[in-house]
């Protein structure tokens, strides 16, 4: 990090924020364009634009289902690469990464449990999904405890070992599901954003933004525990209070995300990722540019899962996976270099 | 028709609807006289069809593949997961679903977005009727609902009378999944088709959708084996192979391996019927010779 006056900072941070947002509006109006009925660009302008007796259908096909859809996605995105983030940061691994470190596999198996129950989505199944985050946070927290966590290889493999343990007890749950809950699970599964409504959208915002602004408090923090447990020290940070607290949130806003709509894999490792390279690894800067990028990101994947395939669509899940997995392994190498 | 009309002209601004209770005890409000529907399931599709209302049919999903007029209709996603954007794009004034294989939040969401959604809950041949009873009902054609149940109900009485003269009933095993090896057992449509047919289905008392081993079979040695065609892509030949493998086995020693096709037995439609008349035949062969019962051929 190389020490910056505070005002260069300041409009270093205004700066990349103001051209993420734009690039994000700009997401936000691809993906209002794009959906499985075909129209016209000049009627989606209309409607959009608040033209005169729009086409009743389009009003609702645009204000009721694709702008909740690609709100949502912005939701997740940003939440999700966030937590990224925050778990690099504090393992101070540039590899953890909640679904790979197993805790939305956690998250899964509760959301799973509630929809087997016919819990609501609302608190019910998000109560059982952040039950079962919490339980596999734990555990990785147990397993690599220590000064073993410094290790590359010791937290990917707990991490492998929680989400085979997580998938074998998914696999062991579908197995015993026959009616139409089955399809639930297996949607909600791959990542599915196409059933988004807008109270779906309100709740979770309510949920995750909070969750946004007690981060930006610890962005500081962040830089510290990064540099090490005794440089953080000895500038008066309470390490323990600190990471419990960012730990709290972050698996609470996962937990969030995950019980809305499912599985979305290595969104949280990609753009923190993007980001180091580009502006460096001040957490001031980088937490404002992983929530507003990783918003832009995860809509621009959905606009690919609707856009693709000619018969309906794939789960947004499935596209972050494809992009991610092999990224990852890109990064893989690198560090093993 | 003629009591649209008479509506139209009794309630002239906006009093054309009227709240009715689906047949999953939810109250719908729905239009007096349904101009552009969207069948949520092949079944209903089926239904719509035999009732003759295709005329205001504007929407089918994936598999909606009978009467073969059908593959003309805009698709709207399949009925487990239902395209939201196109079915609001046709335009629906009703939608049509089946509770057993729509999701439920499909559902809500259609009805949010102020789409009226009858749902139909059809569990066995007694409840398909009062579903097709209701369908004519609310899509105002009545006297064709009626006409269709009473002739299912005559093709069923007359099996069961042709079928009463049987000796026995032979162990039937009827196989939807080929690996892992699925019965169809108790509280299917085929389960209750096995039996009027004249057969002892062997998974009955197991559950709805029943996995086999193969030395359960062995044991079990059912007389006859029917396949669905679920299975598709010469899924046949491959599961008729690894029946012979067993030739201890009723059903292989005697070579009464057949095939059905699915629609015919697992969609609550007119055509179960028609299934029934296949299962029958396959069932007791010796009962449906020329002169059987003095009946013509089925």
């Amino acid at each position: 990090m190389k020490p910056a006056s505070p005002s260069s900072l300041i409009l270093r941070i205004c700066l990349i924020s103001m051209l993420l947002t734009v690039m994000l509006v700009c997401a936000w109006i691809a993906g209002i364009s794009v959906g499985s009925s075909d129209w016209s660009l000049k009627e989606i302008i209309r409607t959009i634009t608040f033209a005169r007796n729009p086409d009743h259908a389009l009003y609702s096909i645009i204000w009721d289902i694709r702008l909740p859809r690609v709100i949502m996605a912005a939701l997740l995105g940003a939440s999700l690469s966030a937590g990224g983030l925050v778990f690099q940061a504090l393992l101070r691994n540039p590899l953890a990464e909640p679904y790979i470190l197993g805790i939305s596999g956690g998250a899964a198996i509760g959301a799973i449990l509630g929809i087997m129950a016919g819990l609501a989505p609302f608190p019910g199944v998000s109560l059982t999904a952040f039950t079962g985050s919490a339980a596999s946070l734990l555990l990785i927290l147990l397993m690599a405890s220590g000064s073993t966590i410094l290790k590359n290889e010791s937290l990917l493999l707990s991490g492998v070992m929680i989400n085979a343990f997580c998938s074998a007890i998914i696999m062991f749950l579908i197995t015993i599901t026959h009616d139409s809950r089955l399809h639930s699970i297996m949607f909600w599964l791959m990542g599915d954003l196409s059933m988004v409504s807008m109270k779906q959208v309100g709740v979770l915002a309510a949920m995750v933004i909070p969750c946004f602004l007690l981060l930006f408090r610890y962005t500081n923090t962040m830089n510290l525990i990064v540099l090490g447990k005794d440089m953080a020290h000895t500038m008066g940070v309470n390490i323990r209070a600190a990471t419990f607290i960012l730990l709290a949130v972050t698996s609470f806003m996962i937990s969030a995300t995950v019980s809305q709509c499912g599985l979305l894999g290595f969104v949280g490792l990609v753009i923190p990722h993007f980001f180091r390279l580009i502006i460096g690894s001040d957490h001031r800067l980088l937490l404002p540019a992983c929530l507003l990028g990783g918003a832009t990101y995860l809509v621009l994947c959905d606009l690919l899962a609707r856009a693709v395939p000619a018969q309906g669509e794939l789960p947004v899940g499935v596209i972050t996976a494809m992009i991610g997995a092999p990224l990852f392994v890109y990064l893989l190498k690198r560090s093993a270099r | 028709m003629a009591v649209c009309l008479l509506a139209s002209f009794v309630f002239i601004a906006g009093a054309d609807a009227r709240t009715v209770i689906d047949q999953t005890g939810r109250s719908v409000n729905i239009p007096d006289c349904p101009a552009r529907v969207v069948a949520l399931a092949p079944s209903i599709t089926e239904i719509i069809y035999a009732l003759g209302r295709q005329d205001i049919l504007k929407g089918v999903t994936q598999f909606s593949d009978y009467p073969p007029d059908a593959m003309r209709l805009p698709r709207v996603g399949s009925y487990v997961h239902l395209d939201i954007e196109r079915i609001v794009a046709l335009k629906p004034d009703l939608c049509i679903a089946i509770k057993d294989g729509n999701p439920k939040q499909v559902i809500d969401r259609l009805e949010e977005l102020g789409i009226p959604v009858y749902a139909t809950f059809p569990t066995d041949l007694a409840t398909t009727m009062e579903a097709i009873e209701r369908l004519g009902v609310i899509l105002n054609a009545p006297k064709a609902a009626e006409d269709l149940i009473y002739g299912m109900k005559q093709r069923i009485a007359r099996i069961k009378a042709i079928v009463k003269a049987a000796p026995a009933r032979p162990s039937v095993f009827f196989q939807i999944g080929l690996f892992p090896i699925v019965a169809a057992g108790s509280g299917t449509f085929i389960n209750e088709l096995i039996t009027l047919a004249g057969g002892k289905n062997i998974a009955e008392k197991k559950g709805r959708y029943v996995s086999f081993s193969q030395e359960e079979l062995i044991k079990l040695s059912p007389d006859i084996v029917i396949i669905t065609t679920m299975a598709r892509h010469g899924a046949f030949d491959k599961a008729e192979e690894q029946w012979k493998r067993w030739p201890n086995i009723q059903a292989v020693k005697n070579g009464r391996i057949y095939l059905i096709d699915s629609n015919l037995v697992d969609r609550p439609t007119p055509r179960l019927i028609d299934g029934l008349e296949r299962l029958a035949r396959l069932i007791h062969p010796e009962l449906f010779t020329a002169d059987a019962a003095g009946k013509k051929q089925l």
